[in-house]
């Protein structure tokens, strides 16, 4: 070992600002990169990512092959080809692709999110990086990025069973890039969940089950509170009679007049309003409704919601249209719940009520509004924590 | 009973210290902190000046590490002053950090990081000029002698690797501070040379260092002072030199024990026998110059004696001459 203490010429006396160009700001964003520069190189060299990303794309080649095996299976039985007047299987393929990556992401990314503050704080490192110039925000900030950007990569490897989905057909560009879309932010969602929580608890297990039951109240939970809370929020809707024209399929023989015309039903009088199916008519009267739209915002924060009802969808030609995809029946359910009675029961307020509602007022804003306060919050928290010098220290804490 | 002693002179220090505006150094002034009901540091002082090393000793539990939490500015003290060459870190952890290196007592490594990847870090994170990091890594790698390694992952590096690292991390910055907690721990003694000279050369180019450690003999020759803790208090400080000074015992062998035994009762100096290997006996001598004449009179009573050395360090002295309690 050689003595070369004294200042030599490369040796910096006093850390500077990075570069004189960087202003705050750019000072700030170069620690966040360092210190995700740093995480991702430690992820890159563990093993386990591997196993899990190869894990995952066996898993989604599987539930896409499933998928398609079972479709081109059934079309065939069905109408003796692939060919026919079917759609393509293009939507059905990308729209399950799509909800297994949706689940699998939302099972994966709390474990590589959720020991992020509190592992390095378990392995002496975390008070190293906090008695450098970096800031508690800036240690956050990197934590939560690096766990994103591995999140992302789970994406990235399934896409090309999405896009297996959209050569299929029946799909377009911009359909896919919000679903894309909303799925990485999705998955940002419970990485940024996973780090507060891990700068919040002391053990990297018990963050990750606190995070693991987060994401399943999001995920099971928030249809459970809103089933129950439409349950308890009863009210009441404006509405008038009903009356339903029938069909002239299913008009029999016996129904038909001496004159060979069909012997509809007189509609009776004062209708207020009237489509092809049924009219409206007679007083307003008060009726018992359930007022989902009260509860509809707990349903919001679902990220299976929130994914689903952010896709746009073009209402195809006809007033019967009834949505197909799974996403979509996904979507149209939630608006329904959203509108509540005054929208979805028939003849409220002497009106009749398309069966597809057209999105007016979509869901997912507030749904992913709420998702990102709540894990804006969670973070504010683990900020708080990681600030130092420490005042008060939760019980069993060491700083190192 | 020492303690009540010397308080005021402490006292004293303390209001000379707080009188100086920018005390060139490290100063620590009545500084508690205790977490929950444990009160892990009461009342502690400590100065540590530019240009010296100042060693931290004390029982296991005496608080050492929390007190170096605090004057790394990790922890805020619930009460008294930390100064940091005049900056205080509760107010101002920035300025404070980057005149601070801290090396603590867990290593603390990233192990999938190799030691030249660890050290850029680091030098990110104290936002060096980006062109001047790759220079100051090599400098530094070779300065704790790492140089062969640098480019293994920290994983494979042994303990005494993995501190020399953890060492070079501290130094990154060039930090006007310098507090390590348990340095030579885990060192081979070569390495316990190397930091020895390392350390001596950081306080010749007038950093003020901080060790704590438990390695007594060794802190002799790295400390220019000391500060005793135990049970969270400051139990003294000294100086080496008045360490030296002061009164300790002696080891004394001669080709005939018999002999020294003999010309010692004429001398009329109290003895026992020794606690080594080898057959001697130990007295207790007021200073050096009193133990350089005790051997004159030795010499002339005719006794051959073969050795005659310190039966201990001056600070281990000290420190058992205190009762320190553990904890």
């Amino acid at each position: 070992m050689t003595m070369t203490t004294k200042d030599g010429a490369g040796t910096p006396g006093e850390p500077q600002p990075d570069e004189p160009r960087a202003g705050r700001l750019g000072a700030y964003w170069a620690g966040v990169t360092a210190v995700v520069g740093m995480e991702m190189r430690q992820r890159m060299r563990s093993r386990g990512w591997y196993v899990m990303l190869a894990i995952w794309f066996v898993i989604i080649a599987l539930v896409t092959w499933l998928t398609w095996w079972s479709w081109s299976s059934q079309s065939s039985f069905q109408a003796g080809g692939p060919d026919g007047n079917h759609a393509g299987p293009g939507s059905l393929i990308f729209e399950i692709v799509m909800a297994f990556v949706l689940l699998f992401g939302l099972l994966v990314a709390p474990a590589f999110s959720a020991n992020a503050v509190n592992g390095d704080r378990a392995a002496g490192t975390l008070a190293i990086m906090q008695v450098t110039l970096l800031r508690p925000g800036q240690i956050l900030w990197g934590k939560f990025l690096a766990s994103w950007i591995a999140g992302l990569a789970f994406l990235v490897v399934s896409t090309p069973f999405l896009l297996f989905g959209i050569l299929q057909g029946g799909l377009g560009a911009g359909h896919i890039l919000v679903a894309l879309l909303m799925l990485a932010i999705e998955l940002g969602v419970v990485c940024a969940l996973g780090v507060g929580i891990s700068a919040l608890a002391n053990r990297p297990l018990f963050s990750i089950v606190v995070t693991y039951l987060v994401v399943a109240a999001l995920s099971v939970g928030t249809l459970i509170a809103f089933g129950l809370g439409a349950m308890v929020s009863h009210g009441t809707v404006m509405a008038n009679q009903t009356f339903y024209k029938g069909g002239y399929s299913a008009i029999t023989p016996e129904d038909l007049g001496p004159d060979g015309q069909a012997a509809r039903p007189t509609p009776p009088a004062g209708i207020t309003d009237q489509n092809a199916d049924y009219a409206c008519y007679g007083p307003l009267r008060e009726y018992q409704s359930v007022r989902t739209d009260r509860v509809a915002w707990i349903l919001a924060m679902n990220p299976f919601v929130v994914v689903a009802d952010s896709i746009p969808y073009s209402p195809r030609p006809g007033s019967d249209y009834s949505p197909t995809g799974a996403f979509e029946t996904i979507s149209q359910g939630a608006r329904v719940a959203q509108a509540g009675p005054a929208a979805t029961y028939p003849c409220a307020d002497g009106k009749v009520t398309p069966a597809y509602l057209t999105p007016k007022t979509p869901l997912w804003p507030l749904g992913l509004g709420l998702q990102l306060l709540l894990a804006g919050g969670v973070l504010a928290l683990g900020w708080r924590a990681l600030r130092t010098p420490a005042g008060k220290l939760p019980k069993g804490t060491r700083v190192a | 009973m020492r303690k009540r002693g010397r308080a005021p002179a402490r006292q004293g220090e303390v209001l000379e210290l707080m009188e100086s505006e920018v005390f060139n150094g490290l100063a620590a002034v009545g500084v508690s902190r205790s977490f929950g009901d444990v009160h892990a540091v009461v009342s502690m002082d400590l100065q540590a000046p530019a240009g010296e090393v100042t060693a931290l000793i004390g029982p296991n539990g005496a608080g050492k590490t929390t007190l170096l939490l605090m004057l790394a500015s990790l922890l805020a003290p619930d009460a008294g002053t930390v100064r940091i060459m005049g900056i205080d870190p509760s107010r101002n952890p920035a300025a404070a950090r980057a005149k601070i290196g801290w090396m603590p007592d867990t290593l603390g490594v990233w192990e999938a990081l190799t030691a030249r990847e660890i050290l850029s870090a680091m030098g990110r994170f104290y936002q060096l000029p980006k062109a001047a990091i790759p220079a100051r890594v090599i400098e530094l790698l070779a300065l704790v002698n790492l140089s062969d390694l640098a480019d293994q992952k920290a994983r494979v590096l042994s303990r005494g690797q993995q501190q020399r690292l953890s060492l070079a991390r501290a130094l990154i910055h060039d930090p006007q501070v310098l507090l390590l907690d348990e340095p030579a721990s885990g060192l081979d003694p070569g390495s316990r040379v190397a930091l020895r000279q390392i350390l001596r050369g950081l306080a010749a180019a007038g950093k003020a260092v901080v060790v704590s450690s438990h390695v007594l003999a060794e802190l002799d020759e790295i400390a220019d002072r000391a500060v005793f803790v135990n049970a969270g208090r400051t139990v003294l400080a000294q100086t080496v030199q008045q360490a030296a000074t002061q009164g300790r015992r002696y080891s004394i062998s001669a080709l005939d024990a018999q002999v020294l035994e003999a010309a010692l009762a004429r001398l009329g100096v109290p003895f026992r026998a020794g606690t080594g290997r080898r057959e001697s006996v130990s007295v207790e001598v007021g200073g050096e110059t009193q133990a350089s004449a005790l051997l004159c009179d030795l010499m002339v009573e005719g006794v051959e004696v073969c050795s005659f050395a310190p039966a201990s360090g001056a600070l281990e002295e000290t420190y058992m001459s205190m009762d320190v309690e553990q904890r």
